[in-house]
């Protein structure tokens, strides 16, 4: 019989078995010493993070470890970590996560006490939409802004012109009849793109026609008339047929194919644009948001949290001071394409340069948060969406849809 | 019950030698015609796969390109560099080996727990296996939230044996084994035992060379799920250097402005070695279920 | 000397590992469906109280679940004939030579098997796009109209399930192949003298030999599709509007998005009671089938 091969496999396994187990990552979920700091970013920033940070390092020895977290997988992350009770020290909150977070208590609270060492940290230093007390929860605040995202309306200056229209829509009625011009274009093109996931945008429409989604008792309140001009729009674009209908539209093509030559959406879609059709240059542009009263847009972004059971929270908190730095700010932005969220770093000259930011920063100043719910995207947003959806999607009916959803959403509430 | 049932009609010792497999005597224009028909439809399975190779090499231009087309016309590696240079994907690789070389210990421990089952009699054998077929109705999201836990009271939590450690045995492969080992004349055992073997000699040196068809299925099949796994190893691992090949792909998944050609050349990188190694295995796949009495 | 100790070490450490992460986490979960454990309640186990049988009464009034439960039963229904009966039609075909070429047509058929779900999600979800799509640009080339493929509502179980079967066919293709090897010449020569035909011997005497490899394919996949995640996981996240939404993914959606352990923990338990019974059924009839 030939040599146990399998054996020696076996024993090689074995010995690498026990190696690696001893092997764990390099630097435990919460750095035990006071020179190491482990920081959640979401998705594939961290590369530009860790060179960000560089100078941070350099100045106060502390050694940043970032984890690159997939935006798919915050969830399982953050339930994991709840659960074990490891989590990392620093970490990047998604806005519309923020509650769900909080609400884990696995937060530090970030009082005034706890940050009047850090001049930088100080409320009036931030986008008014989103310092402070605007994402304080239950009373406590526990994060720090950090990036900014905002939705402005993209559209393409070429194919609007060819079709009569000299000036991007600036109202909502207005974008409403602008889009059924250009679905008369024909077959298989359209006027404007309603993302089926996107929970933001009848919020923002009822922003716009100058209502809130929030009552002064704190509960979520979609009873109103601004609502209800809201779906008004949102129902009657799919009824004049102007927007695709199926789920998997992809904005960049979309927008780079022509088929849909308007899109409310984030500067993200610029630097998308960018590299996927840099031909494309001239020919198209962005603008306010579409206004009804007002033009309000969405605050959206990520925020910078200290995990409570942290070891090392002086780091911490001096990292999330360097963060928030008028020039780190830029750096990232010149890095990673999001937009600060300190006002002096907005209003610098190398931003005010570029007409796209222009606009963008404009958007900024008035920009609101999205109602911090339990559980917006899970909940909330989705019985949202679901309402609309099936409005649109499958028929049902309008006043019938819609007042369930008043009642499924009136006792949820952002306190 | 069926895992019991003799296979009457399996008289020779096929085991100690291989047999040629069983051809059908067709026509030659009959079979003409079943490879053609094959090759088609081999090549629609492949279609799927085929793009997404093509897809690694585009530009990203040319992969928001309309109408299609399938083969690049300026082909370029830069994805695959990228993976390299800028991400962290050498790291992500080297993390999914080591994943791998721990899953295969788990092959040793499911060989050793079907042989346990097919050639002993023991107190508590019929529930004990009955629980370990059990285990294969078990939907995956109800382990997940309890296996974390535990993983943690072992402080295994961020380590790389806590990420192989929940899929390293199964109930199916436990299944495989023990019909495969049943297989193996008892006469032979209780030869070696006479000559005065130990148990676990008689593991080593004779169960196992016997059992080789079925350990190259079960080191293909092991390979695959461990190669192929994200579920753990995104869950377990508090730091990005413990990530794996899949992790890293979904990490390429931005929100909304996605760059297909790096992701179809991450996907890409995490099929190929797969494919080699069924090529090579490939033969011993099929030997393996045929000697293991699937029939 | 029979060590009498031996059978239990050998078995032991398998044994240990699947209780440990297999029968144990399906206990705990049975416990935690009896309470309202969210993700305060899992960082602070005093937060979490216990409410009976709350969860599984809320659990048979919730639309969501009975829908995703129906999209599963149709998905079952849909793909595991389809499964069986492709796998088997190919290894039909593949046996009939045993050539070079023959082969390497196993790789192909294998290659959906192996290759990564984030991978063919990718692909898929290309291919399927409504607008940019290589299925829909067939189509509109040869003037047929385009198809929603994941957004119409009939249409997205069509294509989950198209490419879960696609998937599913690569290990069974394996099975049933090494089955046919080992069907007795003798019995093929029996029904050549008595001048049977091509398909007639396939039909009466291959196929019934190889009952138990279809029985054991026929479980395997049964299981597996009454837990199928990835496919609606990575294509549609369940949508539209929870069209494709497999009790799986309902789940999880449940137990992580929304962070309500003790609701999704009852939604498990009761799927696995399902996937049992099946199971049983399904033995129960083979044991009263056999007739050797």
């Amino acid at each position: 019989m030939k040599r146990p091969r399998l054996s020696w496999v076996a024993s090689a396994a074995a010995v690498s078995l026990l190696a690696l187990a001893g092997c764990s990552g390099s630097g435990s979920a919460s750095a035990a010493s006071p020179k190491e700091l482990t920081v959640w970013v979401m998705g594939d920033s961290s590369a530009h993070f860790d060179e960000l940070v560089k100078p941070f390092t350099d100045s106060s020895g502390i050694k940043v470890d970032t984890v690159a977290i997939p935006w798919d997988s915050i969830d399982q992350k953050l339930t994991t970590a709840v659960a074990s009770g490891k989590g990392p020290d620093v970490v990047q909150i998604g806005l519309s996560k923020l509650r769900v977070f909080a609400d884990s208590g696995a937060l530090l609270k970030l009082d005034d006490k706890t940050l009047q060492n850090y001049p930088n940290l100080a409320a009036d230093k931030f986008l008014d939409g989103v310092a402070g007390n605007a994402t304080a929860i239950g009373g406590n605040v526990v994060s720090v802004p950090w990036v900014s995202d905002t939705r402005v309306l993209f559209y393409r200056s070429d194919i609007l012109s060819a079709n009569g229209i000299a000036q991007p829509p600036a109202t909502w009625d207005e974008l409403r009849a602008d889009a059924k011009i250009l679905t008369g274009r024909g077959k298989g093109r359209y006027g404007y793109y309603i993302p089926q996931w996107d929970s933001a945008l009848p919020v923002i429409m009822t922003w716009c026609q100058g209502g809130q989604v929030v009552g002064s008792d704190g509960m979520i309140n979609f009873n109103t008339p601004e609502f209800q001009k809201a779906v008004d729009v949102y129902t009657g674009l799919y009824a004049d047929k102007s927007v695709p209908t199926n789920a998997d539209f992809d904005q960049v093509q979309g927008f780079t194919s022509g088929i849909a030559p308007m899109l409310v959406s984030g500067p993200y879609l610029a630097s998308a644009i960018n590299s996927a059709a840099p031909d494309l240059k001239g020919k198209w542009s962005v603008a306010p948001m579409p206004a009804g009263t007002a033009n309000t847009s969405l605050l959206a972004g990520s925020n910078m949290g200290v995990w409570g059971s942290s070891k090392n929270v002086n780091g911490a908190l001096k990292l999330l001071d360097f963060l928030s730095e008028p020039q780190t700010q830029l750096t990232f932005y010149k890095l990673d394409g999001q937009l600060p969220t300190v006002k002096a770093a907005l209003a610098d000259p190398s931003m005010t340069s570029d007409p796209l930011v222009t606009v963008y920063t404009k958007q900024l100043y008035g920009a609101k948060l999205l109602p911090l719910v339990p559980n917006w995207d899970g909940e909330t947003g989705k019985a949202l969406l679901d309402a609309l959806n099936s409005i649109v999607l499958k028929g049902a009916n309008r006043d019938s849809t819609i007042n369930a959803l008043f009642g499924a959403t009136n006792s949820t509430s952002v306190s | 019950m069926l895992i019991t049932e003799a296979s009457p009609h399996r008289t020779d010792t096929a085991i100690t030698r291989t047999r040629p497999p069983r051809v059908r005597r067709t026509g030659s224009s009959g079979r003409l015609v079943t490879g053609a028909v094959l090759g088609i439809g081999a090549l629609i399975t492949a279609f799927p796969f085929a793009w997404m190779v093509a897809a690694s090499l585009k530009p990203r231009s040319e992969s928001v390109a309309y109408p299609p087309d399938l083969l690049p016309k300026h082909p370029t590696l830069q994805f695959f560099k990228q993976l390299f240079s800028e991400l962290d994907f050498g790291h992500y690789l080297l993390n999914t080996i080591a994943v791998v070389a721990i899953s295969m210990v788990g092959v040793v421990l499911m060989a050793m727990a079907g042989y346990g089952f097919a050639k002993f009699r023991f107190r508590g054998r019929e529930p004990l296996f009955f629980l370990v077929l059990a285990t294969m109705m078990i939907p995956v999201q109800v382990t997940m939230i309890p296996t974390y836990l535990i993983l943690n009271g072992m402080k295994l939590t961020n380590t790389l044996l806590g990420i192989a450690l929940p899929a390293l045995v199964s109930g199916f492969s436990v299944f495989l084994f023990r019909q495969f080992m049943s297989t193996i004349p008892t006469e032979l055992i209780e030869a070696a035992r006479i000559d005065g073997a130990g148990e676990a000699r008689i593991f080593w040196r004779l169960i196992l060379p016997l059992s080789k068809p079925i350990i190259a299925v079960q080191i293909v099949l092991t390979f695959i799920a461990s190669w192929n796994s994200f579920l753990w190893p995104l869950i377990v691992a508090d730091d990005e250097k413990l990530y794996t090949l899949s992790v890293g792909v979904s990490l390429l998944n931005r929100q909304l402005a996605t760059n297909p050609s790096l992701q179809m050349a991450g996907a890409t990188l995490m099929v190929v070695p797969i494919l080699v190694v069924f090529v090579i295995f490939q033969r011993f796949v099929v030997q393996g279920f045929t000697l293991s009495g699937l029939k | 000397m029979k060590n009498r100790l031996a059978p239990y070490a050998f078995v032991a450490p398998a044994v240990a590992l699947l209780l440990a992460f297999g029968v144990l986490p399906i206990l705990v979960a049975v416990l935690v469906s009896l309470t309202d454990m969210n993700l305060g309640g899992l960082g602070d186990w005093s937060r979490i109280s216990f409410i009976g049988t709350e969860n599984y009464r809320r659990l048979l009034s919730d639309n969501e679940f009975w829908q995703s439960l129906t999209n599963t039963g149709i998905f079952a229904i849909l793909g595991v004939p389809a499964v069986i009966v492709v796998s088997l039609v190919i290894a039909l075909l593949l046996n009939r030579a045993n050539n070079r070429y023959f082969r390497a047509l196993r790789s192909f058929y294998f290659l959906p098997a192996i290759t990564a779900i984030v991978a063919i999600a990718l692909v898929w979800g290309y291919l399927y796009n409504t607008q940019f799509g290589l299925f829909n640009y067939l189509l509109s080339s040869v003037g047929l109209p385009q198809v929603q493929w994941l957004s119409d509502p009939i249409w997205v179980k069509l294509s989950v399930a198209l490419v879960a079967v696609w998937r599913g066919t690569g290990l069974n293709i394996i099975i049933f192949l090494a089955a046919l090897q080992s069907v007795p010449k003798e019995y093929l020569e029996a029904a050549d003298l008595d001048g049977a035909s091509e398909l007639r011997k396939t039909v009466s005497v291959v196929i019934p030999l190889m009952r138990f490899a279809i029985f054991f394919v026929t479980i395997t996949t049964i299981i597996a599709w009454l837990q199928f995640f990835d496919e609606p996981f990575v294509l549609t996240k369940g949508g539209p509007l929870g069209e494709s939404t497999s009790i799986s993914l309902f789940l999880y959606q449940k137990g992580f998005s929304a962070s309500q352990f003790g609701y999704a923990s009852a939604g498990s338990v009761i799927l696995f009671v399902i996937i049992a019974f099946v199971t049983l059924v399904q033995l129960r009839a083979r044991r009263t089938d056999v007739d050797h």
